[in-house]
């Protein structure tokens, strides 16, 4: 996030897009219904009816993948009605000329027609946003324009196109000035415990600790003298997708799975499974038997975060302590040791001699130690100084207090840049053959692929098995009832899972969670188009129809609350 | 801005800042229990009264704002008094079990009772409310403690904004419900607990702790949740190393004292009997090995065809020696054949920044590729 989460209740105007944030951040959805209970606008687009909508003061229905227009037709308007932020557009930015040539195509009546939301409210949420306005009570910000904050998640980054929306938001949040001042910017909000803290550190293919790529001969250099090695790889590496396409090529031989579970979270589960099973040797570290465990050589266990020390980085870019509450069971480590110790007898399988104490870290501590001096965003950063409240980056040096907001003054790279970007439709089209849109994500009591969630009692016991929502009208279409089953077919795969009625969705547009293995959305998902920059998958659109299943099953919701 | 002398203290604060929150500001607490901090006053409880110099009726401070001069009292005669005979109406509606009471200890009327000195009611014992629900594995609901403060009406209301409960019925009668009083299952109650975080009685109680100990008795551990990243803290209260329930306190830097149901409540994973506890190794290669005497083929049936899949079906259980050992060998015979480009590394977003850390350097300075994502685009 450019901001922080408490600045949120503080907002004029909320604009929430790709993100069901009650039931993905239920905690970051209390901060926009404190707004809200003030008087602060809620504008939400989705194509779900999502619960934050209760709140909302203007709701968006767009069909999936077309929202790109509604934000370009809300550009257009702010540009043709004279509500940008000049001021701000000349001294902080550049490429503005080009930008709005392209936005100029992008008229509220043709973003209308593409999604479904009528041009009035497309203007109406561009003017409420442009100036921050209020529904009522006064704003804690004194200045002419009221103070306007983006939220947004998956929603828009798993598309073929994500990066242009990420860009979009960016270019919109430009034009108003609505960035660099508390509860405005644009907040990408991150879906599990420490997924900022991964990417920071560098688990990705493209970059080191602290975002320093690593085609970038200077700094490779420089971390390559850090940790005492020869060199350093120069040359990006293949993202897990791309990876899993590499194993039928022969090109990826071996692999190392340190919690995670492709096998429910990746696109296109049949082509994981087969790239996995393609594997010569394959070991996962983990705390339960995953769907993806069962198909490794090696399991090795894993200590969970109540049962370990370390750091987390929230998506507030905040560097937290985690403390050991509970005794890790049996023999499971925690996976700095484990790793570790992989990594020192790997060494001695090489030749290579190194320190006994290059691997061999006495603590979490310790490692943290190392990495403040290799991460130039944590440089700051020690363990004494995260007790209590934690800091967040960047925070350059030991007198640094961290920082709440970004790009006050001025931005990370100088000037910021617009960049025109144009409408792209989602790569699978629904036709005659798979005549409604997928859209996929999550539900409030479970997280993720459900192997923690759904081994709690009391979680577990609320939605206790997967469904898929669709519209009365699309499910009279096939003929099953609330709650019976039905099967739910693409191109790729097809699961079998109950149906649950819902005006949450629109006609055309079906809703399933990603949790249940039962129900393995993923084996509907697309793996063949990816967002050509950050190679995410289309998670949110793929072409589906419903289908009867063979035998006629029709379990009531009474009989189901009977099993609970 | 507004100056006010609370006992003896002067403050400057925001006009329309109460002088309940001036004095929390000066470091005063002045008895409440209707008054939450992060809720809008209501006024009920009257427990909260001050004396303001050149007035002669008490105020409520909780609603009362401050005035420029105004010169507060918050402990008196009187005002004790007056607080005692408050105490006094509350639990002759309020069963004074506090000997076997979960809450005891963390109770505020048992607090102020205490120190008002209050051991029974001098009127008759006439509990008014008997409802007891236990719909939910998540908390209980006990009405016969309930002292209708409706601080779990206004955190449902202001924060949560599930409006799941509401004060229902009138004077004998009144009691918090879900709409025709039905489980909380058919409400609009996303069952984040906030209403039992604010409750400061024992009506409002975490299922998970129910007669297991006392307040007391628990160790207390603060972290950080592991499931999404919004990164609320937790604290854990525990008592023989087990988990009995979780909270959250007003100083946590994100959350506060919010949190939502996964955090609140989906804890027990860690204990799940499914947790791995041992390396393992599959039984095809651990045959190759000599490990096992049977040899064995991996079922080509994906393992989300299997309904309950058994992991020692597939693995034996080995060493951790030699499941290290064996993975170190392996990734170095890949990369002696292939090359580190042959080696795909996967790290976690479930795991801590060291971890992360300790995973990326190895995968570049010990293997030698830039093969490394975990799920954060998932
Ligand atoms: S658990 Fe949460 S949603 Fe349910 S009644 Fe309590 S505060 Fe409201
Ligand atoms: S249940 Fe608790 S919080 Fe709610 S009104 Fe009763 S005492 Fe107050
Ligand atoms: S308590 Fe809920 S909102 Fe907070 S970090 Fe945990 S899962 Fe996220
Ligand atoms: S705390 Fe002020 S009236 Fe209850």
């Amino acid at each position: 996030m450019t901001n922080s989460i408490s600045e949120i209740r503080d907002a004029d105007c909320i604009f929430i897009t790709g993100s069901n944030t009650a039931e993905s951040h239920p905690v970051i959805s209390y901060e926009v219904v404190r707004a809200a209970k003030r008087g602060a606008h809620v504008i939400i687009v989705d194509p779900r009816r999502i619960p934050l909508v209760r709140q909302a003061t203007l709701f968006l229905q767009v069909k999936p993948g077309t929202d790109i227009y509604v934000f370009l037709a809300m550009m257009h308007t702010i540009i043709r009605e004279g509500w940008a932020d000049e001021a701000f557009i000349a001294e902080r930015t550049e490429g503005y000329e080009a930008f709005k040539a392209v936005v100029e195509e992008y008229t509220p009546e043709r973003a209308a027609l593409m999604s479904g939301v009528p041009a009035e409210q497309i203007e109406l949420a561009a003017r409420i946003y442009a100036f921050g306005e209020r529904v009522d009570g006064p704003s804690v910000y004194e200045e002419d324009r009221g103070h306007s904050t983006i939220l947004y998640a998956m929603g828009i980054t798993q598309r073929s196109n994500g990066t242009d929306m990420v860009m979009t938001l960016a270019n919109l949040a430009m034009l108003c000035g609505q960035v660099g001042q508390p509860s405005t910017g644009v907040n990408p909000l991150r879906g599990q415990a420490n997924v900022q803290g991964a990417c920071d550190l560098g688990c990705l293919v493209n970059v080191f600790p602290g975002y320093q790529r690593v085609t970038d001969d200077e700094k490779r250099l420089a971390l390559a003298q850090a940790w005492e090695v020869e060199e350093l790889p120069g040359q990006v590496g293949l993202t897990i997708v791309e990876a899993m396409h590499a194993v039928a090529e022969g090109k990826i031989r071996a692999a190392y799975i340190m919690g995670e579970n492709p096998m429910m979270s990746d696109p296109n589960t049949s082509h994981v499974e087969q790239a996995l099973r393609g594997l010569d040797f394959f070991v996962v570290q983990d705390i339960f038997p995953s769907e993806t465990a069962q198909l490794a050589h090696v399991i090795l266990p894993a200590a969970s975060s109540l049962e370990k020390h370390g750091s987390f980085t929230n998506t507030e870019r905040r560097v937290q302590l985690i403390e050991p509450v509970l005794p890790a069971p049996g023999e499971a480590r925690p996976d700095w040791q484990i790793t570790a110790e992989i990594a020192a007898r790997y060494d001695k399988k090489m030749g290579v001699d190194r320190q006994l104490d290059y691997w061999r870290y006495p603590s979490a501590a310790a490692i943290f130690e190392e990495l403040a001096t290799v991460t130039p965003i944590y440089a700051g950063m020690s363990v004494d100084r995260l007790r209590g409240e934690g800091l967040q980056w960047p925070c350059p040096d030991a007198e640094h207090p961290g920082t709440s907001i970004l790009h006050v003054g001025k931005f990370s790279r100088g000037l910021g840049k617009f960049n025109p970007v144009e409408a792209i439709d989602p790569a699978e089209q629904p036709d005659e053959e798979y005549p409604l849109i997928l859209t996929t994500g999550r539900v409030l009591y479970h997280y993720h692929t459900g192997t923690m969630t759904r081994r709690s009692e009391p979680l577990d016991w609320i939605e206790p098995h997967g469904y898929v929502e669709v519209n009365a009208q699309d499910a009279a279409a096939v003929g099953v009832e609330d709650d019976g089953f039905v099967v739910v077919k693409s191109r790729r795969g097809q699961v079998n899972t109950r149906i649950k009625y819902s005006e949450g969705v629109s006609p055309g547009t079906v809703f399933l969670a990603f949790h249940w293995r039962e129900a393995p959305a993923n084996m509907l998902t697309q793996d063949f188009k990816l967002d050509p920059v950050a190679k995410i998958p289309e998670y949110k659109v793929c072409a589906v129809r419903l289908e009867n299943p063979p035998e006629k099953n029709l379990v009531s919701r009474r009989e189901s609350e009977k099993v609970r | 801005m507004v100056t006010v002398t609370i006992d003896g203290k002067s403050i400057q604060v925001e006009t329309g800042t109460t002088v309940m929150e001036a004095a929390r500001d000066l470091g005063i607490e002045i008895p409440h229990l209707c008054y939450h901090p992060e809720l809008s006053a209501s006024g009920g409880c009257r427990l909260c009264i001050v004396e303001v110099e050149g007035r002669a009726g008490l105020e409520p401070s909780c609603q009362l704002a401050c005035a420029d001069g105004q010169v507060v009292r918050t402990q008196s005669k009187r005002l004790s008094q007056m607080r005692r005979e408050v105490i006094d109406l509350f639990v002759s509606d309020h069963p004074l079990d506090c000997v076997i009471c979960d809450k005891a200890g963390a109770c505020l009327l048992q607090k102020y009772a205490y120190e008002y000195g209050v051991s029974e009611t001098s009127y008759d014992l006439e509990v008014s409310r008997s409802l007891f629900q236990d719909d939910n594995p998540f908390f209980l609901r006990d009405h016969k403690y309930c002292i209708l403060c409706g601080r779990c009406v206004r955190v449902c209301n202001e924060v949560i904004g599930a409006d799941a409960i509401e004060l229902a019925g009138r004077g004998f009668e009144s009691h918090v419900a879900t709409p025709f009083d039905g489980p909380m299952i058919d409400s609009s109650c996303i069952f984040c607990g906030s209403c039992v975080q604010v409750c400061p009685t024992a009506a409002l109680m975490p299922v998970s702790r129910r007669g297991k100990g006392r307040e007391w008795d628990l160790d207390r551990i603060k972290t950080i949740c592991g499931y999404c990243g919004v990164g609320c803290q937790v604290e854990y209260a525990l008592k023989d190393s087990r988990i009995l329930y979780a909270q959250a306190t007003p100083d946590a830097p994100v959350n506060g004292e919010f949190l939502c149901t996964k955090g609140r409540y989906g804890w027990d994973f860690a204990t799940h009997p499914e947790r791995l506890t041992t390396p393992m190794i599959r039984r095809d290669m651990a045959y190759e090995l000599g490990l096992t005497d049977e040899p064995w083929h991996l079922p080509d049936a994906s393992p989300l065809a299997v309904q309950q899949p058994k992991i020692e079906d597939s693995f034996v259980p080995v060493g951790w020696d030699t499941a290290l050992d064996l993975v170190a060998q392996k990734l170095a015979d890949t990369v002696k054949e292939n090359g580190p480009d042959s080696i795909m590394g996967l790290a976690s977003a479930r795991c801590t920044n060291e971890e992360n850390y300790v995973f990326q350097k190895f995968m570049r300075a010990g293997i030698g590729t830039n093969n490394l994502d975990h799920c954060a685009r998932l």
